[in-house]
Parts: C-alpha cells; structure tokens; sequence
C-alpha cells in the first residue's frame, strides 16, 4: 500500500508538469497577449516591444517555460503581469474559498443523491422512483448558472434578502486581509446559494449513477443471505448494499472533481465569490500567462491528488480490494 | 375662552410645533452626517494600481479618491483648486503658475511642495518611467520651482487643453509622495501595496486583495477640513447585472458604478426610491470601418493601401451613413436610452456639433451609392462585422445593422472575439477586419480623440492616412480663443462625418445607481467618481 501511494505521488509530478506544459502553449497559441491592455491607451510600439522583453515573453516558447519551471522549483510562482501582485499569494487567499465551495456542494450532492438512489432501488417503477428519476433528469438538464440566478431571484430579491447575493464572509481564523466579515453562521449564509446550484447538477448524476448501482447490489446473494440471517432493512440497506453500491460513484465523485472546479468558474463570478474560479477566468480572459500558470498548476494537483484519495477509498469501501 | 375656541388654538399650536420639528428634521436631513462605510459595486475588476502607468476606468475611479492633484473638474466643466489654490495663465498661453496649498499632506505625512509638483511630472514625462500618460504632456517644455509653495508649468507651444489634462485626462494629473515613489517601485504601486500609494487626496489606501475588496479610510489630514464624511469606502467587483440588482435590493451594496443600461428599467421597477444618475453620453459608440491596410502585407507598415471594400468614401457612406438607421439601433439595443449620433465627438462632449443629418437613414441612396461601385443584387457585398464580449450590447448592435443592411442587399458575417484579441488585433495590431463594434474611450474634450484617430496614433484602427484630420486637431488645441475653437470643432466633424474615417452611430450612457440614502455625490460621468462630499443618511 505504501509502496503504491508513493508510486502515485511521483506520477503526479509528470501528470501536473504535462498539464502546466499543454496550458502554457495553449495560451500562447491563442491571440492577443497582456501587454496591450497593461498599457492602454498609451499604447505605442516601442513601449509594447519594451515590455514584452521586460516580462521575457519576446523569448522562445520553450526558454519562456524552462524559465518559469525554474522558478517554481524555488518556490515562486511568479507576479501577474497586470497587476503586479504575486501568483502564489492570491492562490493561496483564494483556495479556501473554492475548496469550501466544492466541499460544501459535494455535500449537498450526496444529501440530496444518497436517498433518492436508495428510494429509486428498493422502490423501483413507483411513484417514489419515477420522481426521483425525473428530478435527477432535470438536474442533469438545467445548468448551473440558470440554478444560481432562480435562486437570487428568489431568496435575495423574491423573499426581500433572506440570503446574501454576493461576496464573502470568513470562517474564524480564514481571513486573508486585514478587513474582513468574519462569522460561521454569515460564511453559511453566503455559501448556501452557491453550494446548492453547483451540488444539484452533480447530485442529479450521482443519483442515477448510485441507482443503477444499488438495483444491481440489492439482487446480490449476499444481500439475500443478510436479509436472510434476520438483519432489519436499514443494516442490510446502509451496511450491505451501499457500502458496495457505493464504489462506482465515489469513482465518479473525483472525476467530478473537474466539472466542480469548472462550474465553479461560473458560480463564484455569478455570486461574486472571491475564490479561484474567478481567479482562473479573469486571468484567461486578460492573458495573464503567470496567474493562467498558477491556475492550471493548482487545479491539475487538486485533481490529481483528489483522485488518488478517490482509489485508496476503494480499501475502504471494499476490504478486498488491495493495492501491491 | 369656550372649549370650542380652546380645541381650535391648541390644535393651531399644535401644527405649529410639527411645522417646526419637521423643518429641523428636513434641515438635519440636509446636514452632511459624519462616519459610516459606503459599499460601493464595480461591474469589472480593477486591472492594477499604479496610477501613473495602470489603463482601466476602475484603476481612475480609484485614483481620483486616493489622489489629489493641481486642479479638479466640476460638473460644470469648470476647474477647481485641488493642491493647487490658485493659478494664473500667462496672455501667451505658455506658462502656468500654480500657488500650491500651505497644507497639503501626503498619506505617508510629507508634504507637498513645489519640488513634489516637479519631481512628479518630470517623472511622468521620462520615457524610462513608462507612464502611460506621457503623451499628453508632450507640450509641456519643463517645471519651475519658483518657491517651496509656486510651482511653474512652460510649455513649448500654447496648448488649449492643458488645464483639463491636468483635472482630468484620464484620472488628471496625480501626485505621489516623492519619498514613497522613490522608495517603492512600480511593482508594489501596481499591487497596490497601501505604503507605495501615499498620495494626497481625502481617502487612503487600506488593501486591495484582488478579486475579494478594495478598502481605503477616511484621511485624517486631508487638507480641505471637515471632509471626507464617510470613514470608510469599500470597493467590490460584481460582474453579474442581476446578482449587482440582488445586491442593491437587498440593501448589501449603497452605490453602482457603471450599471448595464438594458438593465435600468428592471433595477427602476425594482427599487423605486434607487438614484438613477446619468447624463449627456461623453462615449461614442462606434460601428469602425477599416480605412487602409498595410500594401506590403506587414501589420502596422507605413505602406498602405486602400481596404478593398472600405477603402472606397462611397462604400463607407453606403453602409456607415445611408445603410445604418441610428434610430432603430437605439431603440432596440438601448431601449432608447442613447442619442443616435453620427459625429466622431460624442454628444456629451465639450465643443461637439450634431452632424447626424448628414447621415440620414436612406436605403434607396445606400443601394444607389453601392450601384456605384459595382455592387447589387447580382455582385452582393459581403463583409464581416466584429464583436467583442466585453458587453452584450455590441452582439445585439451588430445583429441590428446586420438586418439593416440585408435590407439594401448587403450580406454580413458576425464573428465574436474576447477583448484581448480585439484590443491586440484590429486596435493596436493593425489586423485585418472590415467593421467592429465598440464603444470607444469617453472624451472630455475633442482633443482626447486625438489619441485615437490621429494617423500617428497608434489606437488610430481604421489606420487612415489622411492627414488633414492631424491638422484640424493641431488647430483645434493651439486655438486660445473658444469660439474659434468651437467653430473649428464644428469644421473638423462635418469634415469627418463627409470622409467618414470614423463611424458614429450613438452615444453610450453611463448610468450610476445610489441608494436613497446616499446623499452628496456628484455625478460627473466616466471622468470622476469621487466619494468626498458623500455622506450617508441613515
């Protein structure tokens, strides 16, 4: 097993240096680069020619990237080029933010996904199913930001602010500035809305996933021979027959992994939430190479690292699975 | 004295007791009340700090309350003493002396002196310094100190405008505490650093934290006593319209700068008692045809050649004058909240002359004008029109004049860019387009478009060649005397709209949305949003 975490961990390294590689050259691919807009409508061409040698970006592709590996290997991950502020820094005052976001969404997509799929299984073909199936369906269907504005319409503006529409508050001991709204029960507040309309999409897709799982685990022997020994419903159900259901979806709970970090691009901008999201598309939309560095490299090892969990889960939910 | 008379006269007294509370209480309304934090929205994210080098409106509106300078703008369009608490203009127009304030402090607690004054122009006007708005000083010769407290401006030739390039180019000139410039660098000012931004106007800089807030505290020792009232301003960023209209419902923000216009209505309808300020559109929204391309194949090659649809006057007056109906576009994007317009000066700038009836909606002249030049229905003209999605309303533009000129036989192809493509392609990069939609910088005065369609600039997009335009704002900005000026203004935009180098079709309203209790703020457009005199009245 340790021998196996360790092999993991080291194949991350080339996994998130393939990604970090792939975005540098896709950005460069693309047209227009920062320098344009970092010098507005004073713009002339020898300032630009100036300040494109100035940030190294009139030298080739592949020095560019050498240059900023060898600075990441020294821990900096370099300054945004439009507003001068270092790369680390604002990943690190926006991460909890987007891991909050993720986690608490997640939850609600188990809450929600959980017992809709045991109804759905050990209901199946009644009334109870077919709802069940037919909101995971329209889950499915309706994206995350048509969700986040029926929401503010109708908790922030509809029910006169009952929950916040935008910004953030901390959780105790999380502020990253010297001015900030502190308080758990303002933090839950803020990240309700956000939480709920990304975490319903995904727990539509868990519950047709953990459904079609638990109707397959439910005909098993062992479940027979558990129902047969006299064990009641709930311990056949929740120890027997889910723990094992549960196998698939955790597998597409760390994929999901990737849609999260995506859809929260589209949350946190929608709720003004100050996390990574929006850290990562403003950075794109401005071409600001070294924040869209940081973005790609921090969420290529939040991906990586999350998926390894999801696979030593696996031991967890079933003894037999072992890893040499 | 009868009950009945008794009744009448204390009820008379009566009235008169709630006439006099309810005077003191209107009174007390009118008095600026001091303290409280005002939570301001800004619809795009601030791009830096710097505020000599760092482009973007939200970077200005900051600058204008973290900042002081020689002089300020009002409403009016009059100066008003800033640092500065007099000055006189010599007959000859080449020198400016200001008397500077005795007590005028920066946030880092220098003073500001003559030997500031001169250390910070000089600085803006080094080319090594890379300020972006150094050429607006290139009439500026050199700055005197004639003693701590009279500064001296000589310019090399007379310039107009010098007075409003320094209230209000961009943000206008602003002072940074030369002890703070010298030992902070670029980087720390461009990041916002609260110790680099020490500069002398009546709000200081607290943090920034990117993407999260923008926090600055009432100054202490700002010079003008009793303001600012509010102790504190916080900036934040919400790009969404309906989460920015959820956020002034609920009451989580005070004030929005920049607010959609499709959107007004909706936030009305919401918010009766809302503020609505706007006013004249000093922004030209512009459908750009490109004039010249490069002969030699060369982006930005001083070899040009006429574009092979626009290049022809007669092709840009069939499709730019004749073939655009200014009006439907206003009522459909704006919902009518725009003035159609067809002069290259928007119709809130100064000195700016309605041209539009010499471009009147006219089909049959469009058709007859593209017969011309050997265009109709059996040899169509197809171009392409390019947007950009830094704002919903240019697809919307662009769908509009697209239909307009299926009308007169002319096919077009609608390809959406991101800004950063727009801005380094068909702006600065003399990349090949036929029309895109914008709008374009506001304009305080017509010499500010000098820095945009002069044919050595280098936001010149249509890349006209034409140096005649060059000549006109030459005159324009040494002409000392108004109402020659104005006539001039006037020539240059029937000159303009006759070549059609650059292709008006509206003005661009900026709308600002206070809350009701949100009293003292003066609306001055794009050019100055300052929180000074604000107070708030709950």
């Amino acid at each position: 097993m340790r021998v196996y975490v360790l092999k993991r961990l080291i194949e991350i390294v080339p996994t998130v240096l393939a990604i970090t590689f792939v975005v540098f050259v896709m950005m460069r691919s693309i047209p227009g680069d920062p320098v344009v807009a970092l010098l507005g409508d004073g713009y002339t061409e020898e300032d630009a020619v100036r300040v494109r040698a100035e940030y190294g970006l009139d030298k080739p592709l592949i020095v560019q990237y050498g240059i900023w590996l060898a600075k990441l290997a020294r821990g900096d991950w370099g300054r945004s080029i439009l507003s001068g502020r270092p790369v680390l820094q604002d990943v690190v005052i926006r991460l909890p933010v987007t891991i909050e976001l993720i986690v608490l969404s997640m939850g609600v997509a188990l809450a929600i996904s959980i017992p809709a799929a045991i109804i759905g299984a050990l209901r199946q073909n009644t009334w109870a199913d077919y709802t069940a199936t037919t909101v995971a369906m329209i889950g499915v269907s309706i994206p995350e930001f048509f969700i986040g504005v029926l929401l503010l319409l109708v908790f922030s503006i509809g029910l006169g602010g009952l929950l916040p529409s935008s910004g953030w508050v901390y959780l105790p001991g999380t502020c990253p500035s010297m001015v900030c709204g502190v308080s758990i029960w303002g933090n839950m507040q803020h990240v309700l809305m956000p939480a709920f309309a990304l975490g319903v999409a995904r727990a539509a897709l868990l519950t047709r996933i953990l459904r079609a799982s638990m109707l397959e685990v439910v005909r098993t022997e062992y479940v027979t021979t558990a129902r047969a020994k006299g064990l009641s419903e709930r311990p056949v159900v929740l120890k027997h027959a889910l723990k094992n259901a549960l196998i698939p979806t955790v597998t597409v709970m760390g994929l999901q992994v990737g849609f999260l970090i995506g859809g929260a691009i589209v949350v946190e901008t929608l709720f003004a939430m100050p996390g990574l999201g929006t850290f990562g598309i403003d950075a794109i939309i401005a071409r600001d190479y070294q924040q869209v560095q940081g973005f790609a490299l921090i969420t290529a090892i939040a991906f990586v690292v999350i998926n390894l969990l999801v696979d030593l889960t696996y031991t967890f939910l079933d003894p037999r699975i072992r890893y040499a | 004295m009868g009950s009945r008379s008794l009744f009448w006269s204390r009820l008379v007294v009566l009235a008169a007791l709630v006439l006099v509370f309810a005077s003191v209480s209107v009174a007390d309304a009118q008095t600026p009340k001091r303290g409280g934090t005002l939570r301001v929205a800004y619809g795009n994210e601030i791009s830096g700090l710097d505020f000599h080098t760092t482009p973007g409106y939200e970077m200005i509106w900051v600058a204008t309350n973290v900042g002081c300078g020689l002089v300020t703008l009002g409403p009016d369009g009059k100066f008003f003493p800033d640092a500065a608490e007099s000055w006189q203009i010599s007959s000859d127009g080449l020198l400016y002396t200001f008397k500077l304030r005795k007590n005028v402090l920066f946030h880092d607690g220098t003073k500001l002196d003559a030997a500031a004054v001169k250390f910070n122009i000089d600085k803006i006007m080094d080319p090594n310094y890379g300020s972006s708005v150094r050429p607006f000083y290139q009439a500026v010769h050199s700055v005197e100190i004639l003693d701590p407290s009279t500064v001296q401006i000589r310019l090399k030739h007379p310039y107009a405008f010098m007075m409003h390039m320094l209230a209000a180019y961009r943000m206008g000139l602003v002072f940074y505490s030369p002890a703070a410039l010298q030992k902070y660098s670029a980087e720390d000012r461009k990041a916002g650093k609260p110790e680099a931004e020490a500069s002398c106007g009546p709000f200081k800089l607290v943090e920034w934290v990117k993407g999260n807030q923008l926090v600055m505290d009432r100054f202490d020792k700002y010079f003008e006593p009793g303001v600012p009232y509010l102790d504190r301003v916080i900036i934040r960023t919400i790009k969404d319209p309906v989460t920015q209209m959820a956020a002034f419902k609920a009451g989580e923000v005070d004030f929005i700068v920049d607010f959609s216009a499709d959107h007004v209505d909706t936030l009305k309808g919401q918010n009766p008692s809302a503020q609505i300020l706007t006013g004249k559109e000093a922004t030209p929204m512009v459908a750009m045809m490109k004039v010249t391309v490069p002969a030699d194949g060369k982006p930005k090659s001083k070899e040009r050649k006429p574009h092979p649809i626009f290049g022809d006057v007669k092709i840009r007056k069939a499709i730019g004058c004749y073939g655009i109906d200014r009006k439907e576009i206003v009522k459909i994007a704006f919902k009518g909240k725009a003035t159609p317009w067809a002069g290259m000066i928007p119709p809130g700038t100064e000195d700016t002359a309605d041209v539009t009836s010499a471009c009147p909606y006219d089909p049959a002249k469009a058709k007859a004008l593209l017969a011309e030049v050997g265009y109709g229905p059996q040899k169509p003209l197809t171009f392409e029109i390019l947007t950009n999605t830094d704002k919903a309303i240019f697809n919307v533009i662009a769908t509009v004049i697209k239909e307009q000129l299926a009308r007169i036989g002319v096919n077009t192809n609608i390809r959406l860019v991101d800004k950063v493509t727009w801005l380094n392609g068909p702006v600065a990069g003399d990349a090949p387009f036929d029309m895109y939609i914008e709008d374009l910088a506001a304009l305080l005065v017509v010499d500010q478009n000098l820095y945009l369609s002069a044919t050595t600039a280098a936001w010149n997009s249509a890349r006209h060649t034409d140096t005649k335009v060059d000549e006109f704002y030459a005159r324009y900005a040494s002409e000392l005397d108004p109402a020659k000026r104005k006539a001039i203004a006037k020539d240059f935009q029937e000159f303009s709209v006759d070549k059609l180098y650059w292709n008006t079709i509206s003005g661009s309203p900026f709308y600002e949305i206070a809350q009701p209790w949100m009293k003292g703020f003066v609306y001055q457009a794009e050019f100055k949003v300052r929180y000074r005199t604000v107070w708030l009245d709950k």
